[in-house]
């Protein structure tokens, strides 16, 4: 018999004796919509709390001036172009990409994204993998920049599941992402960037 | 079977421990405190833990179908689907899988079910090198210890300690600061990661619909894993299974508060299979190892329950034992409340039957549980079976039919009790007992006993009332 049958079967027969409480109904999560200005404004005071620099910005022009004076001197690695909101590819010609090799990416000190839906109950980015916007950008420089535009504001994950479930199921990950990398191993200390970017910077447009 | 000290050595050894009890004490209480700020934070929780509740259990009672259900997903995901009987299969079949992908060089983000299988030692045996990556876990295999806690694997040791390590094991200057131990990590992990052929991690959830593998971690080591390397691995209990990405909302909104104070962890992952056409990172291959490993002899009984455990930590620190004993009196992986259970049913009670005598049964594990696991029902049985299956020792048999002659006849109770009263308070000093006879002497041996009062309680209302 093969491991897989052997474990089936045992599951089958432990299924009839096994002894498990009957919880009784509980109420499905169910999350009222949220208009986008409520979603900006808690998506704000969440990312406050999580120690990231959050910057709302009323033009195009004006997301693409923050994004340059972040990104001035700094070796990038960036989504593709064409991936990114607000024309803000324009500024990201010399920026390594998903596609470049990886000691070259290696070597970034920023990364620019866009992103595939903002989760404003905890202040989270949702990032989809796919040609031309590679994980490898979000992860690894020392420094994240992100860019939100209002379409992409959910209240809560749920619905975020809920409405992008076609795109999320064609890729191949989906990573949520609150603040920065974070670890309290050593005597529960908080130390910021211990694998992945120590600092986030969102950026919303209008 | 047991091959570790035995309990009462290893419990003693830990009460010996002064650091321990100050690590231990400052730990739990944080994240005791973190995690009822973050309860807080989600209106109705109580509500999302009745729901999870539900789900879990009612997946449990039919997780053969489930589990085939997850399979057939993966499959259409493009993932190899291994199934392994024992943590001696799923050893191999990893092993199995690093030969046939080629592989010597393995990174790994921290995963409860390969400590369980102790598949590092497995994988070094066949000359692969194997790296762990969160953290606490890293310093643990360079320290050749031991994790102590579900979440926080080197609660046990100080900052020192580490910088310690760190100094004899890759030669860091000494220091105890932990934002710089972390930042020496980052760049010896930082090469591991880049030049790693294969990634293994464990899962926190599987979703059945989607044929999903959720991994949460503070890190980011465990994107780095699932991102970089040719090949991943994923090794997953096979309770582990949430059916839907709605359901899975709900274990998230549980899991983090309880586990560290947090909303969501830093980085949620969910994978659906290796990379797809067009993408530019991620693995070639995946592979996902289902592990019974004992799982499925746990549901055919009265803990069947303790399957709907997702791993938070937050009865450790609710535990006074644990806070006593810490992690490693615990002997195997799983320590605490839920390890008391968890052990005994992985390994079978021969050899583990004093964890579940390890609880006051105060039931604050229960209290905390994200799933509202009834821990102290299950503790209670496991120590029945022990004295089914062991006996109990002959002075407790013999001073329980003692008790149960005397207890239903009131006037020999009232002298037996008014006789040891006499005896006690003749032997104690001060009011305290520093050395308390016949049974009673295993309680004194690591406290005092306060002598009883002159008069009893019954005397005194009877003078009130007169």
């Amino acid at each position: 018999m093969s491991a897989r049958a052997a474990v089936l079967a045992r599951l089958a027969a432990a299924q009839r004796t096994a002894r498990l409480p009957t919880p009784a109904a509980a109420k499905p999560l169910v999350s009222t919509p949220r208009s986008v200005a409520e979603c900006r404004e808690r998506f704000a005071r969440e990312l406050a709390g999580l120690g990231v620099d959050c910057h709302a910005e009323s033009s195009p022009e004006a997301v693409r001036a923050r994004v340059s004076a972040l990104i001035e001197g700094k070796k990038v690695l960036s989504w593709d172009p064409d991936q990114m909101p607000y024309g803000v590819g324009a500024l990201l010609s010399g920026a390594a990409r998903g596609s470049s090799p990886r000691a070259e990416q290696a070597q970034a000190e920023i990364g620019v994204t866009g992103c595939h839906g903002a989760i404003a109950e905890t202040g989270s980015l949702a990032v989809l993998s796919g040609p031309g916007h590679s994980r490898s950008v979000s992860l690894l420089p020392p420094v994240h920049v992100a860019i939100v535009s209002p379409p992409d504001f959910c209240f809560t994950m749920g619905e975020f599941f809920a409405r992008e479930a076609g795109r999320i199921g064609a890729a191949a990950c989906c990573t949520f992402i609150t603040g920065p990398s974070r670890t309290a191993d050593i005597e529960l200390t908080l130390t910021l960037g211990v694998h992945g970017p120590g600092k986030v910077v969102v950026v919303v447009g209008p | 079977m047991n091959e570790a000290p035995a309990f009462p050595l290893r419990v003693r050894s830990a009460l010996g421990d002064e650091r321990l009890h100050v690590a231990l004490g400052r730990a739990t209480e944080a994240l005791r405190s973190r995690r009822s700020a973050a309860i807080g934070s989600l209106e109705g929780f109580d509500e999302v833990r009745d729901l999870a509740r539900k789900i879990k259990m009612e997946l449990l009672a039919d997780l053969s179908t489930h589990l085939q259900r997850f399979e057939e997903r993966l499959v259409a995901n493009g993932v190899t689907v291994h199934w392994a009987e024992t943590g001696a299969d799923a050893n191999r079949i990893v092993g199995e899988i690093a030969k046939s992908h080629a592989v010597r060089r393995i990174v790994k983000s921290k995963s409860m079910a390969t400590e369980e299988t102790h598949l590092n030692h497995a994988l070094q045996r066949e000359g692969m090198e194997v790296v762990e990556t969160d953290l606490g876990e890293y310093i643990v295999q360079l320290a050749e210890d031991r994790p102590s806690h579900i979440i926080l694997p080197i609660i046990h040791l100080t900052r020192e300690d580490v910088g310690d390590v760190m100094h004899r094991r890759i030669g860091v200057p000494r220091t105890g600061d932990p934002q710089t131990l972390a930042a020496y990590a980052r760049a010896k992990l930082r090469e591991e990661f880049l030049g790693a052929d294969m990634g293994i991690t464990g899962a926190n959830f599987g979703v059945v619909e989607t044929g999903t593998i959720c991994l949460v971690t503070n890190e980011g080591n465990g994107r780095m894993v699932t991102t970089l390397p040719r090949v991943h691995v994923a090794v997953m209990g096979i309770e582990k299974l949430v059916p839907t990405l709605a359901d899975l909302d709900a274990f998230l909104k549980l899991l983090a508060r309880s586990a560290t104070g947090q909303k969501i962890t830093t980085y949620t992952t969910l994978i659906r299979g290796p990379r797809r056409a067009g993408d530019e990172c991620g693995p070639e291959a995946m592979h996902v190892v289902l592990l019974d490993n004992g799982r499925s002899r746990i549901l055919s009984g009265e803990n069947a329950e303790i399957l709907g455990c997702i791993r938070c930590g937050a009865c450790l620190n609710a535990c006074p034992i644990y806070k006593s004993i810490g992690g490693h009196a615990y002997g195997d992986t799983y320590p605490g409340p839920i390890g008391a259970i968890v052990t005994p049913g992985l390994r079978g009670l021969h050899g583990w039957s004093d964890l579940p005598a390890a609880s006051t049964l105060c039931g604050a594990c229960r209290d905390v549980c994200p799933i509202r696991l009834d821990i102290p029902r299950m503790l209670l049985g496991l120590r029945r079976d022990t004295v089914r299956e062991e006996g109990a020792p002959l002075s407790l048999r013999l001073g329980l039919k003692v008790f149960a002659w005397i207890a239903p006849r009131p006037a020999l109770y009232r002298a037996a009790t008014r006789m040891a009263r006499a005896l006690l308070r003749f032997r104690a000093r001060d009011g305290w007992l520093r050395h308390a006879p016949g049974l009673a002497s295993g309680w004194t041996r690591m406290r005092d006993l306060r002598a009883p009062a002159a008069r009893t309680f019954q005397q005194l209302w009877k003078e009130r009332k007169s």
